[in-house]
């Protein structure tokens, strides 16, 4: 259901395109955040690993956009106001985007409940023979196996300093070098333990999807109708604004 | 050769968040030069983490960690200098390995360290015999190999850029008996023909009684006791009650002393109690 | 013994790697061996002994090459065996691994225990009682909640556990499982399985190097080499402690102490396994000599 909504509200994301339903998306961001109740600390810091691809779509929505009225111009590079309006809107939008999904999915979902969710939206392509169930599989072992990787890289990674292997210095050829001493213990590692997941896995009477039950077994309550025809309305009103058409529409 | 210090070290980690942990705790410590070194406690006591400061791997919190007198921190450019200076063989060392033979494995910090390759061959030959490692095993690829003999390997790859001082993580965690003694046994021959200074961390009170000159006992991240084995041992009863394994051998000399047999303080090893015991039955 | 009482029958069994070039590799040269149902082996052997291949060929992650072997009332060699009586063998046989972060498939610790009978297909109802027990059982109810990665590996080993017991199994198997644990987490694993073995009547097999664990088993079995070296009570096997030395194993220090007394001309009258034990052979012998020298 979670999973539901967060993808409506990421098309209700795409589908603003003034600077009313903007703040509207903005507003509706905030109220989520503060709802949730997860310390903004948290949120920033999430924010802050996705800078870089924000700065540079914005930088190239305000490069390449082009308009009518010229802002200023420098050697071959024109900015338009409709770039700078776009570049804005770009960011607020992948801020909104980011912080929507981390907060649906991330931040209040257990990631077991996460694949299961997604697992069950995807079954209806179970009639097409897609292997549905060990996609689903795939992505909660992947998630399991995610801190213990990064823990063992860690480790490597010390391992090899100790023997004098040095990251911080030198070219980027040389850099790349040094990564070799990592990557082929952490490939080889990871080899062996899906080779002893598998075999732990097939002990504990594993043999995909079929007849297979659930523990938790997801039913929808009163409050995710509510929460979805709230999203139904809030989307409703991003187009209503957007028909309005006032200031700046791309 | 080498004396290793640590003065007030403080480690914190996750500083500054819930989950905030003290793991070393204003530690003061002397290891001696050219002496075996057994630090030992319960995981979580802050020994692993004494590990990763002693070659600059961690920055300690406060306090100071001196490598004859120097503070390794002093300038930070040059700890690859310390790391040559001060091995470190982390757990489960084998699973670094990534060279095609066992014998460039063994090669790669010697080369590092921009050796020349006479020099690094004989290195990797006289630090394959330290721990036992056949000669014609060394062309194999290291995938080859038993679980042991890779550990070997991995600790042969350390030994062999000859640091001064050579610390071990747990070096025999998981070997069966046989390969443990050939491990522990190599290790001390390092030691005393380099007259290297050797540490080694472990929870097996038994190896480090066996294999140790000198004993540091970690617990809940300050140093509990700290000497000679003899020293150490003397306070057994103490060690026992903060809940470490002395040695089943120990345990005995505990109780037999309870029950009114004369036995002196320390005894850890089967052979000092066989040696006590026949005097007084004969 | 009836045929009823036997768990593992085992007879002449004999099992080969193939390595990539189709060469046989022999590991396993004939074991022959009955375990009763209930019963708590420990099986000892050094690295490469064959005594982890062994259990493999328990729940069939191995097949053997040839010879006489039967689980749970199953035999494993008959070409007969289906897939369905390969997967209720394994229901029935449990495995706990060496490693505790390459046996747990979830994120959650409960949903862990869940993945075992869910894949067996039980109600939901019904593996949500499983889990709450099992975990109960284990002493990792106030952990249910926990991501795995960030418990201690005894814990984690004790999650493996309770994904064992959510499937209701008859037997655990530990291949190794205590090998990477520090001496309180490799306590917790071994008093787990002891309390089964105790409680619930299971029949335990531990695969293991660490002579103090074999020491608490009703029997000890020593694999060398692909074949059974010795078989019987702790007491039995510990009595040779040549033999295990040469098998490149080790008795425990009690046990040697005696024996090295003995080597000195001075024989003290059994195999002490445990400190009590040995304490009170070395009082008794003490008291002898003292009563000894007033007579004289």
């Amino acid at each position: 259901m979670k999973l539901i909504l967060s993808i409506l509200y990421i098309v209700c994301t795409f589908l603003c395109k003034n600077v009313l339903s903007f703040a509207l998306l903005l507003l509706s961001a905030v109220l989520l955040l503060l709802i949730s109740r997860i310390p903004p600390r948290i949120v920033l810091r999430s924010l802050r690993a996705l800078l870089f691809v924000m700065l540079f779509t914005a930088v190239l929505n305000l490069l390449f956009t082009k308009g009518e009225t010229e802002l200023f111009a420098f050697w071959r590079i024109h900015v338009y106001v409709e770039g700078v309006y776009s570049a804005v809107f770009m960011l607020v939008r992948i801020m909104v985007l980011i912080l929507s999904t981390s907060l649906f999915l991330t931040y209040t979902t257990t990631p077991i409940a996460l694949t299961d969710a997604i697992e069950s939206l995807l079954s209806p392509l179970r009639v097409v023979h897609l292997p549905v169930h060990e996609f689903a599989m795939m992505m909660t072992i992947a998630l399991r196996f995610i801190p213990t990787l990064m823990e063992e890289t860690d480790k490597i990674m010390n391992a090899q300093k100790a023997r004098g292997v040095d990251f911080s210095s030198g070219g980027l050829i040389k850099r790349a070098k040094a990564l070799i001493p990592i990557l082929i213990p952490l490939f080889i590692s990871a080899f062996r333990r899906a080779d002893e997941l598998a075999m732990a896995m097939e002990c504990r009477c594993y043999r995909g999807g079929k007849g297979r039950t659930k523990m938790r077994v997801s039913h929808l309550h009163a409050s995710d109708f509510v929460a979805l025809l709230m999203m139904v309305l809030f989307g409703a009103a991003v187009l209503y604004l957007n028909r309005l058409g006032l200031f700046y529409t791309l | 050769m080498a004396t290793v210090t640590l003065e007030h070290v403080s480690y914190i980690y996750g500083k500054g968040t819930p989950f905030e942990i003290k793991a070393l705790d204003d530690v003061s410590l002397t290891v001696k030069s050219g002496r075996v070194t057994g630090i030992i406690g319960h995981t979580g006591s802050g020994k692993s983490t004494m590990v990763q400061l002693l070659n600059g791997l961690e920055k300690p919190e406060g306090g100071r960690v001196l490598l004859d007198g120097a503070d390794i921190w002093e300038n930070p450019k040059n700890m690859q200098a310390i790391r040559f200076r001060v091995g470190l063989v982390m757990q489960y060392p084998e699973y670094q390995l990534f060279e095609e033979t066992i014998e460039a494995d063994i090669a790669f910090g010697p080369r590092n360290m921009g050796l020349d390759e006479e020099e690094i061959s004989k290195r990797v030959r006289e630090a394959a015999a330290f721990v036992g490692l056949e000669p014609e095993l060394l062309q194999k690829s290291p995938f080859d190999l038993s679980g042991g003999q890779k550990r070997r390997a991995a600790i042969a790859g350390v030994m062999a850029m000859r640091p001064e001082v050579l610390v071990l993580d747990e070096p025999a965690a998981g070997l069966d008996p046989r390969g443990r003694d050939i491990i522990l046994r190599g290790i001390r021959e390092y030691g005393e023909r380099t007259g290297s200074t050797v540490i080694i961390v472990s929870h097996s009170m038994e190896d480090m009684a066996a294999y140790c000159d000198d004993i540091v006992v970690m617990y809940q991240a300050k140093v509990f006791l700290a000497g000679t084995r003899d020293e150490v041992f003397s306070h057994a009863g103490e060690l026992a009650s903060v809940g470490l394994d002395v040695p089943q051998i120990t345990h005995l000399a505990l109780l037999l002393k309870k029950r009114g047999v004369p036995l002196p303080d320390a005894i850890y090893t089967v052979e000092a109690a066989r040696d006590c015991l026949r005097t007084l039955l004969q | 013994m009836t045929m009823n009482d036997i768990y593992i029958h085992a007879k002449n069994l004999v099992y080969a790697y193939r390595e990539e070039d189709g060469l046989k590799m022999p590991v396993l040269h004939g074991i022959s061996l009955d375990i009763k149902r209930g019963e708590y082996v420990a099986v000892l052997g050094h690295n490469g002994s064959g005594k982890s291949t062994f259990a493999k060929l328990l729940n069939m992650i191995l097949e053997p090459e040839s010879g006489e072997l039967v689980v749970a009332g199953r035999d494993l060699c008959s070409p007969e065996l289906t897939e369905d009586d390969l997967f209720a063998l394994r229901r029935e046989v449990g495995m706990v691994f060496q490693n505790p972060d390459n046996q747990l498939v979830a994120t959650i610790v409960e949903e862990d225990v869940a993945f075992g009978p869910e894949n067996l297909g039980v109600p939901p109802a019904e593996i949500r009682k499983r889990v709450d027990e099992a975990l109960e059982t284990v002493g990792m109810t106030a952990y249910a909640r926990h991501e795995p990665h960030r418990l201690s590996g005894g814990q984690k080993q004790r999650i493996a556990i309770a994904g064992v017991l959510a499937m209701r199994p008859s037997c655990v198997i530990l291949d190794e499982a205590t090998a990477m644990l520090d001496p309180v987490g490799r306590r917790e694993v071994i008093e787990t399985v002891e309390r089964l073995n105790r409680e619930a009547g299971m029949t335990v097999i531990t695969i293991t190097h660490y002579m103090n664990e074999a020491a608490r088993a009703d029997r000890v079995v020593v694999i060398d080499d692909g074949r059974i070296l010795m078989d019987g009570t702790p007491r039995e096997v510990f009595s040779q402690p040549e033999k295990l030395m040469a098998a490149g194993l080790d008795v425990p220090q009690c046990t040697a102490l005696v024996h090295a007394l003995s080597e000195e001309g001075i024989s003290l009258k059994g195999t002490p396994i445990t400190t009590e034990e040995c304490a009170d052979l070395i009082c008794r012998a003490l008291e002898e000599k003292k009563n000894g020298n007033r007579n004289a």
